[in-house]
């Protein structure tokens, strides 16, 4: 009889086999739903006019170029190059204009660039 | 209404093939359509038979001998129900060349990138505030040797290989290539059914409405652009338009390639026909420049 009552409460015990704590570590991106797509607009203003005037040359007698309708940053319209060309463009177009932590470290760059270029590697 | 009529363009590879049964779908027998498909589907109208009709336009230019010009409707913007005016005569080097549809992704590309510039800029080490000192001496102290606070490996330092600086992704295709995707893109247009010739941009209400309704009921897709030569446009069609997202109006100066990708249809005036065959086909025929065509030539306008 005890030895009954003995092996059925290890026989539940071994049926209880859930464990009371977790072994793991949960995610850090936590989601309670689904996530809402984002609603584009793809007919602004931007974007339905994106692209006029790119033909400007060809089309309009060659009086403007499409590099003239670039915008942005002086030494980097209609020019492309690698970074130590266009930090040396910056500081020909631009540099007397900057301010001296921004040319101090600009200056920084460019030798630490010119040094990498022409004496270290397989490219120089 | 009309029965089709087989059809092909004059010299292209883009070439319109309609059923020659009348009421029969256009549509291949391996197509596809989504169930949930929403719209009709367009009923293409015959195109121009070259028999009997009279033709509105002529092209100025001279065609070539072993090509024909391709023929399109001339249409009116003046009421929603009126019927196409004539048959316009269309240049086959302009309209009708070869579709390469590599020219074409390759001018769309070149149309988004060209202008870009990345602002993109992390500090490097030598940028970040601090970390001039070294931190602890080199032996001794138990922990791992370094030099500055600011090195690439400690938080707060600076990034070794990040985006440096504004990065301007400017490039240039040959100007043939451009104009050579200006003309692919008109002759898909064409082809597609997509393409509506307009004797003047006059219509009778500065309501966008009117405009929305005229491009419904004629399919002219979700989209529309007109193109006109010039600066001034009617008041009418400006007003309409001004409202309007997915219909636009351009000069011809600003044509180009991903705006007639972008909206559905394209909608030139006889004299927008005039302007782009003149300027797209002095190009076959030019020298090649000695100097930047900006700077003055003699035999140049």
């Amino acid at each position: 009889m005890a030895s009954f009552g003995t092996l059925l409460k290890s026989g539940v015990s071994l049926l209880r086999c859930v464990r009371q704590f977790s072994t793991g570590t949960c995610s850090l991106v936590r989601m309670h739903a689904i996530p809402k797509l984002k609603q584009v607009d793809r007919w602004t203003e931007k974007r339905s006019m994106f692209g006029v005037y790119d033909n400007i040359g060809i089309l309009g007698d060659f009086k403007a170029h499409p590099k003239d309708l670039i915008t942005g940053p002086a030494w980097l319209r209609g020019f492309r190059g690698n970074e130590l060309q266009r930090l040396t463009r910056k500081k020909r177009m631009v540099g007397d204009r900057m301010m001296t932590e921004d040319r101090h470290n600009l200056e920084k760059r460019i030798s630490f660039l010119y040094r990498r270029f022409n004496r270290y590697g397989k490219h120089r | 209404m009309f029965r089709a009529t087989l059809t092909v363009c004059g010299g292209g590879i883009a070439k319109r093939l309609f059923s020659s049964f009348s009421g029969e779908s256009a549509l291949p027998s391996n197509l596809r359509l989504p169930p949930n498909l929403i719209g009709v589907p367009r009923e293409k109208r015959a195109f121009p038979a070259s028999t009997d009709l009279p033709v509105l336009r002529r092209c100025e230019a001279d065609i070539p001998a072993h090509l024909a010009p391709v023929q399109t409707w001339l249409q009116s913007l003046e009421s929603r129900h009126s019927e196409p005016l004539g048959v316009v005569d269309l240049h086959p080097d302009v309209f009708s060349v070869p579709v390469r549809l590599d020219i074409l992704h390759a001018v769309e590309v070149w149309q988004r990138n060209f202008k870009r510039i990345s602002y993109a800029k992390v500090k490097s080490r030598a940028e970040v505030s601090g970390g001039g000192r070294k931190p602890w001496k080199q032996k001794g102290s138990g922990r791992a040797r370094h030099g500055s606070i600011r090195s690439p490996i400690w938080r707060g330092g600076g990034v070794a290989h990040g985006p440096r600086g504004p990065t301007s992704y400017y490039y240039m295709l040959p100007m043939k290539v451009r104009v050579q995707g200006l003309k692919i893109a008109l002759t898909s247009k064409l082809a597609q059914d997509y393409l509506h010739i307009v004797d003047s941009l006059e219509i009778p209400t500065p309501d966008p409405h009117y405009l929305q309704d005229l491009a419904k009921h004629r399919q002219w897709g979700d989209s529309v652009l007109i193109v006109d030569v010039g600066e001034e446009f009617p008041q009418n069609i400006l007003q309409a338009t001004e409202s309007l997202k997915t219909i636009n109006i351009i000069p011809a100066i600003g044509l180009n390639v991903h705006s007639m990708l972008k909206h559905e249809s394209l909608v030139l005036t006889l004299e927008a026909v005039k302007f782009l065959e003149k300027k797209l086909l002095w190009h076959d025929t030019r020298f090649t420049p000695l100097y930047p065509f900006k700077l003055p030539y003699s035999d140049l306008p």
